[in-house]
């Protein structure tokens, strides 16, 4: 990632969409979107203290809203290009409230709210679509209960809580815990204030609150209006300190997920959504299954699935040392339904094919490792780029050669042309890449011919 | 006639088309939607079947 940034033949455009292609294969024109960043890129040191200081929370996407991040902020932490950005639907400056905090912070005077987005007018030989995949939405299928149940999560949310960086630091928190622990958090904040207003009133008045408030129900001073507004606060006080201790006894009780339930082919070999094998998700929750288990070594997993399919170099392995030495169990049979037990355990109902019986199982956490759909920006890129797309949403290309689209000079790769790991990728970007560049040697070989 | 190449998309696939073409002394434009590059993998904490760190 650092070396795209650094290559001095690698015009780099974030923050960009393609607007508009016209031309044909040599002789592309193309005009590129570049929005609005407010934040002036080549002043931007990237010290992250407008970040610091900046009011507005909000859910963050690349931690697939299990934390949060400001209204400015960096994509991630060790994001290219290393910059902040603005993001103009929660910036309260940018809605017209006052604020302007992070350009007061900026010591690089890098903040410009008049930023507006750039067109920018390219000439290309040959483009390559790398558009990538979207994670299947599982709330699609209703009986595993996806966003009803707090602790059913996706295999890429599930990555967010393994990584080191993520919102949890690496600790396997359930959902429903974090939310429990946030809840407690926005709680105390509240009580906090309210503790401060009822202090101000005892002074005042000379008087606990708990002692003034007995007299104030046995119908003293009614027609105080300040007095009024003491009692209003206790009673704010009280209907606050009660469920907050609840919640933090219960909070005591919290620990890490450590009994694991990991559903296979969600969205995927599934003739209601994508008939197709995604191929890495078999892969991907052994993987998940393992690192949870090198987190805390009490971790068990189970994986439901019609069986599993961990084809390439080494994966087979891999799958067999999860068994032995990471505490998987692999479960054959399709899971008919996640149902949610007490302390938001989830439940999952399944028929084991293996003994022919329907059993049921606790877990503190199910994994679902859904399909690689087509991500949703697809058909409007093909339309721009005139490219046909596939009947499942995916680039068309022919078997015979995988990276040509239906338009000579514009390649595809990765999973914007089928679902893929992360070796497939590399090899087809790879393989795109020599596809492009042979346009721009033929080029130069045919005018050297016309001299000649 | 230009000699050029344009990619759409920062992800795992879009940087190593970049970076292939790049090395061959092709000028890329890279185009990324979102703020940053990395795409699907910079969200992976580790990859199968080494547990490597993804990013």
């Amino acid at each position: 990632m650092l070396d795209v940034g650094r290559h001095p033949n690698i015009n780099l455009m974030a923050y960009s969409e393609v607007q508009k292609v016209e031309g044909s294969i040599g002789a592309f024109k193309v005009t590129v979107r570049k929005k609005a960043r407010y934040v002036e890129e080549d002043k931007c040191t990237g010290c992250g203290a407008c970040e610091e200081k900046c009011p507005t929370v909000v859910p963050d996407a690349f931690n697939e809203e299990l934390g949060t991040r400001k209204a400015i902020y960096a994509y991630f932490a060790q994001g290219i290009p290393s910059t902040r950005t603005i993001d103009p639907d929660h910036c309260r400056q940018l809605n017209g409230k006052k604020c302007g905090i992070c350009k007061k912070t900026c010591q690089a005077d890098a903040i410009n709210f008049d930023q507006k987005d750039q067109i920018v007018e390219l000439d290309v030989a040959a483009i390559i679509v790398a558009a990538g995949y979207d994670v299947f939405d599982p709330s699609r299928i209703p009986e595993y209960r996806y966003r009803e149940i707090a602790n059913v999560v996706t295999a890429i949310e599930f990555e967010r809580l393994l990584s080191a960086s993520g919102p949890t630091d690496g600790h396997v928190y359930r959902p429903s815990d974090i939310a429990a622990r946030a809840k407690i958090e926005q709680l105390e904040k509240t009580l906090n204030k309210t503790t401060k207003a009822l202090k101000r009133y005892e002074e005042k008045f000379g008087e606990a609150s708990e002692d003034f408030y007995k007299k104030f129900q046995n119908g003293q001073f009614s027609d105080d209006e300040e007095r009024k507004k003491w009692a209003s606060r206790y009673e704010e006080y009280l209907g606050i300190s009660g469920p907050l201790q609840e919640l933090k006894k219960q909070a005591e009780g919290f620990s890490s997920a450590k009994r694991l339930a990991f559903i296979q082919c969600v969205g995927s070999r599934d003739f209601r959504f994508y008939p197709f094998c995604s191929g890495y998700c078999c892969m991907h929750s052994i993987k998940e299954a393992i690192i949870a288990h090198e987190h805390e070594p009490e971790t068990t997993s189970a994986i439901f699935g019609m069986d599993i399919r961990a084809v390439g170099k080494g994966f087979e392995e891999y799958k067999i040392r999860g068994g032995n030495q990471s505490g998987i169990t692999y479960v054959r049979g399709r899971v008919a339904e996640i149902m949610e037990g007490a302390n938001h355990n989830p439940i999952v109902i399944y028929e084991d094919t293996r003994e022919r019986k329907v059993k049921s199982q606790e877990f503190d956490m199910v994994i679902l490792a859904t399909a690689c759909a087509p991500t949703k920006g697809l058909p409007d890129l093909a339309k721009v780029l005139g490219i046909e797309l596939d009947d499942y949403g995916f680039v068309k290309t022919n078997p015979v050669s995988p990276v040509d689209t239906t338009v000579p000079g514009i390649y595809v790769c990765g999973c914007a042309e089928s679902p893929m790991d992360v070796p497939e990728s590399v090899a087809q970007a790879s393989s795109a890449a020599e596809r492009a560049a042979e346009v721009i040697s033929l080029q130069s070989l045919n005018k050297e011919s016309a001299v000649a | 006639m230009s000699n050029e190449v344009l990619i759409i998309g920062g992800g795992i696939a879009g940087i190593q088309s970049s970076l292939d073409l790049a090395d061959m002394g092709i000028k890329v434009h890279l185009v990324e939607k979102l703020p940053s590059i990395g795409g699907k993998m910079a969200q992976l904490d580790k990859t199968f079947p080494t547990n490597d760190c993804a990013i």
